[in-house]
């Protein structure tokens, strides 16, 4: 476990961090993320000592770092810089093994051999091995920065932008290695990036830096649904939810004021209701406690003769019922796999939430993209 | 003679002296190394230290090379160590430079990531910055050769050997087949150093820059095959300086078992002289004698004799009062002498050995065309033609006393223009009309090479310049059977003699060695 306490960093006066406090658990990913000068880079490079705090203290498991042996300290801990971290008189054998070479480790068998896991480890064929950095891509480079960074075989692994200078498509390979590793490997890691799409896609825990201060720390859905402040909530963008649908729960996508009914109301009431309120769908509630108990379609008033039953005798219980936290993802599976074009939302509790509908998914889906305001019109289907 | 007909039959000198520079040019870098790269790296990590260090080794590359050697010979004598000195010190600017500038160019996300894994200073020293900067240390190293061997050529005028002797042995005595005999191997011995160390460089380049850049074109031998033989030439020109090494003069030198050393100045009189003194001694007696002659005028020989590099030399009399006791220039023979001797033994417990018979006095000397032209015989004939002359006098005849100045005062003439020529130079210039009248000496065989007339001092200005042994008291104590000796040596130097000597030397190539031991056989002083 990491632990940071309290540390301030002082550079001529300026206060570049300004009483830092957080935790960071064995195998967690955690991502630093605020804009340039916030003092991410800077806190991280507090953890290895490559800067040493004004005040405070960073313990590892238990144990202060400024107690600890510095060179000791940075062998047991692996370290990821954004470009030329590599070693250009080096091939990417040499690069990798540096430390466990000096540190003896093995014999040059073992060396190699460990060289090999990693690059297969790093996504890389064994022939890069005898290259020089100047040979490889800026990915590969990066793939080979992230196996010098686990030679050690160290606990923990900091990284610093390490994909921030990688094309998109480069960099989204980068990423889905990275977790990958971390399934496996369950380092701890702390990862500093500005990209927020990056620290939502790699991040157990995000912490965000504003001004040398912790704006927010949590986890990334925490984040996204509760920004703790204004600065919290213009970082992480108005539509960011929109374009992690991972995140995107019924919740939000549900219409939250259906047209309820009462069991005892007559079918033909229903039939007037629909049309007069342009819906295809009526939900049936306990009028004493707003229980769901049924859902009414309009299909499902086809063929019935006796306009004069009541909607509980009318009304289908449905297969499908919905919690307001599922996630939206596995809510469209449903939809298209049972061809559902509404389907109710029922709390824990028994007490009707919503509707979600198909028509009402495309419509607030499409707001969020739409520069302008869709029209409202929920259409029959 | 031509110049391939001088090299051959000097080939043996030649390539003594070529690998004498080899040897005192590769001591100088390797000193200029071992100083230069790790105040180079010291100023990279404390870069406040940088601007003064490089400013202090700027203004030392900027001091002429003949006044470095001037404040140095007072400190260190003469020989190999100032010469070595004066080299190490000019070389240091380019490789200190280098080193700076590749340690510092490292970039700084290479130290952090070296650092940030876990690497320590030293490491990252090592492992890092050096394997990185080696390259551009290395191109100054290469820029610090080349210039050493060019500047190892000065160590002549202070005794130390090299290919500089043959130049200004050649300058001396207008030998143009002496001065390329030095300056031909030495330009090649640049281009060599030069060839060999941008080897190394190439070696030494990290092959992580090297591919890059050797993609771009297809190389016509494989790239090992190259390899390969680049390590074969350097192996081979390695066990070449370490033969050379082995086989030296150096080593000899300073192995080397001498009873007593001579010196002498640069020019041909001079080394004459000192050949002869130091093969009668050794023919007489059972000293062995180390011969430190050519070295760059009075000044240099006195120094060394008072810092016990030499135990004597030869003098004249004139240049002893005048310049080194710093009296006024006065024509009495017995008068110059006697006062030099008693001086010299108080002020400097030197002794001032029995003159020889020849005087060889300032003089002036024109043409034939001009002694016509102008009717000239004495100096007092100048008086009425002087200011239609141009004069091309030595630095020293216009800056001494009993000189320029002093002989147009006392006969009342000025000479319309001068210019500064030194050494044989003058003699070439008055030759081909460049000038009209220049100073000589009234024994340089130089006078009889050219024809040239020399006007009688009619008014006795000149102070007399009879050859006379400065000799240490020491020496001249431990060893007293010199004084007879170089007494009768001396007697036998008559103007006829030393004029004849010299004109064998500057007019027939002969080298002065030959000539001395050739007089003192045909002489009888020594048996063949």
């Amino acid at each position: 476990m990491i632990e940071i306490r309290h540390i301030t960093k002082l550079f001529k006066n300026h206060r570049v961090i300004d009483d830092i406090s957080l935790k960071v658990n064995d195998g967690e990913f955690m991502v630093l993320i605020g804009e340039s000068g916030c003092g991410k880079t800077t806190t991280l490079r507090m953890i290895n000592r490559l800067i040493e705090p004004t005040s405070g203290e960073i313990l590892i498991d238990g144990e202060n770092v400024a107690d600890m042996d510095e060179v000791e300290l940075r062998r047991g801990i692996g370290y990821v810089i954004q470009s030329m971290g590599l070693f250009p008189h080096m091939t990417v054998e040499e690069n990798i093994m540096i430390i466990p070479a000096l540190e003896k480790k093995g014999d040059k068998r073992w060396l190699h051999a460990k060289v090999m896991s990693l690059l297969e480890m790093v996504g890389l064929e064994k022939s890069y091995a005898s290259r020089y950095p100047n040979e490889l891509s800026g990915g590969q480079k990066q793939r080979v920065g992230i196996a010098r960074a686990f030679a050690n075989d160290p606990k923990i692994i900091l990284m610093d932008e390490p994909f921030s200078a990688l094309d998109p498509i480069t960099r989204s390979d980068l990423q889905n290695q990275m977790l990958d590793l971390q399934s496996k490997a369950k380092k701890t890691i702390i990862f500093v990036t500005h990209d927020m799409d990056e620290a939502i896609k790699l991040a157990d825990k995000i912490c965000l830096l504003q001004d040398g201060k912790i704006s927010q720390y949590g986890t990334p859905e925490e984040i996204l649904r509760h920004p703790a402040n204004a600065f919290a909530s213009s970082f992480v963008g108005e539509n960011r939810l929109w374009s992690s649908p991972e995140y995107i729960k019924v919740k939000d996508v549900m219409i939250k004021d259906p047209i309820c009914i009462d069991p005892s109301t007559p079918g033909f009431k229903c039939l007037s209701l629909m049309m007069h309120k342009r819906v295809d769908s009526l939900l049936v509630v306990d009028p004493t406690n707003h229980h769901y108990l049924g859902i009414v379609k309009a299909s499902h008033m086809r063929g019935i003769d006796d306009d004069t039953l009541p909607a509980s005798s009318l009304m289908h219980k449905g297969k499908h019922i919905l919690n307001e936290d599922d996630r939206i993802i596995k809510v469209l599976d449903i939809m298209n796999d049972h061809h559902r074009s509404s389907l109710p939302v029922v709390g824990n509790d028994g007490v009707l939430k919503g509707l979600l509908t198909r028509s009402g998914l495309v419509s607030i889906l499409s707001a969020q993209y739409a520069t302008h305001d869709p029209n409202n019109d929920k259409e029959d289907d | 003679m031509n110049f391939f007909e001088y090299f051959s039959k000097n080939i043996s000198e030649i390539f003594s002296l070529l690998v004498e520079h080899i040897e005192l040019t590769i001591i100088a870098v390797l000193f200029a190394i071992a100083i230069g790269v790790p105040l180079g790296i010291l100023i990279s990590r404390f870069s406040k230290t940088s601007k003064p260090v490089l400013a202090i080794a700027n203004v030392i590359q900027a001091i002429p090379s003949l006044a470095l050697l001037g404040f140095l010979i007072p400190l260190m004598g003469i020989g190999v160590i100032p010469a070595v000195f004066a080299v190490v010190l000019y070389s240091l600017l380019p490789i200190i430079k280098n080193t700076y500038i590749g340690i510092s160019n490292v970039t700084p996300d290479t130290l952090e990531a070296a650092k940030g894994i876990g690497l320590n200073k030293a490491q990252v020293l090592f492992k890092i910055q050096i394997p990185l900067a080696l390259p551009v240390i290395m191109g100054g190293i290469r820029i610090a050769s080349v210039t050493a061997v060019g500047l190892m050529t000065i160590a002549a005028y202070i005794g130390a050997g090299g290919l500089g002797y043959l130049v200004f042995s050649g300058i001396q005595s207008v030998n143009t087949n002496q001065i390329l005999a030095g300056a031909i191997p030495a330009c090649i011995l640049a281009l060599f150093v030069d060839f060999i160390l941008g080897l190394i460089e190439k070696l030494v380049t990290p092959k992580g820059f090297q591919k890059a850049k050797a993609k771009k074109h297809k190389p016509i031998f494989s790239e090992k095959f190259v390899r390969i033989n680049e390590r074969i030439l350097l192996i081979v020109s390695t066990i070449l300086i370490v033969t050379a090494f082995l086989f030296s003069p150096i080593k000899n030198a300073l192995a080397g078992s001498y009873d007593i050393t001579i010196g002498s100045k640069d020019f041909t009189e001079q080394k004459i002289l000192g050949n002869l003194a130091a093969d009668y001694i050794e023919n007489k007696t059972d000293l062995k004698v180390k011969r430190k002659f050519g070295l760059g005028g009075t000044k240099v020989c006195f120094e060394a004799l008072q810092n016990n590099d030499l135990d004597f030399y030869y003098d004249y009399s004139g240049t002893a009062y005048v310049s080194l006791l710093e009296h006024d220039p006065i024509s009495d023979v017995d008068e110059v002498y006697e006062t030099s001797k008693k001086e010299f033994k108080e002020l400097y417990n030197i002794e001032v050995l029995s003159q020889t018979s020849f005087n060889n006095v300032y003089c002036f000397a024109v043409r034939s065309d001009t002694t016509e032209q102008y009717n000239l015989s004495k100096v007092s004939d100048l008086v009425g033609c002087a200011s239609n002359l141009k004069g091309g006098f030595t630095f020293e005849f216009c800056n001494r006393d009993d000189g320029l100045s002093g002989i147009e005062a006392a006969y009342g003439f000025n000479i319309g223009s001068v210019s500064n020529q030194d050494g044989a130079l003058r003699y070439v210039a008055l030759a081909n009309g460049n000038v009209d009248i220049i100073d000589a000496f009234s024994t340089d065989g130089l006078l009889k090479k050219y024809n040239l007339i020399v006007l009688k001092d009619d008014k006795s200005f000149f102070p007399p310049y009879y050859a006379m042994p400065l000799m240490r008291s020491e020496t001249y104590a431990e060893h007293p059977e010199l004084e007879g000796l170089l007494k009768t040596l001396g007697d036998y130097l008559t103007d006829d003699v030393m004029q004849e000597l010299n004109y064998e030397v500057d007019e027939e190539e002969k080298s002065p060695e030959t000539v001395a031991h050739d007089f003192l056989i045909t002489s009888g002083l020594i048996s063949a």
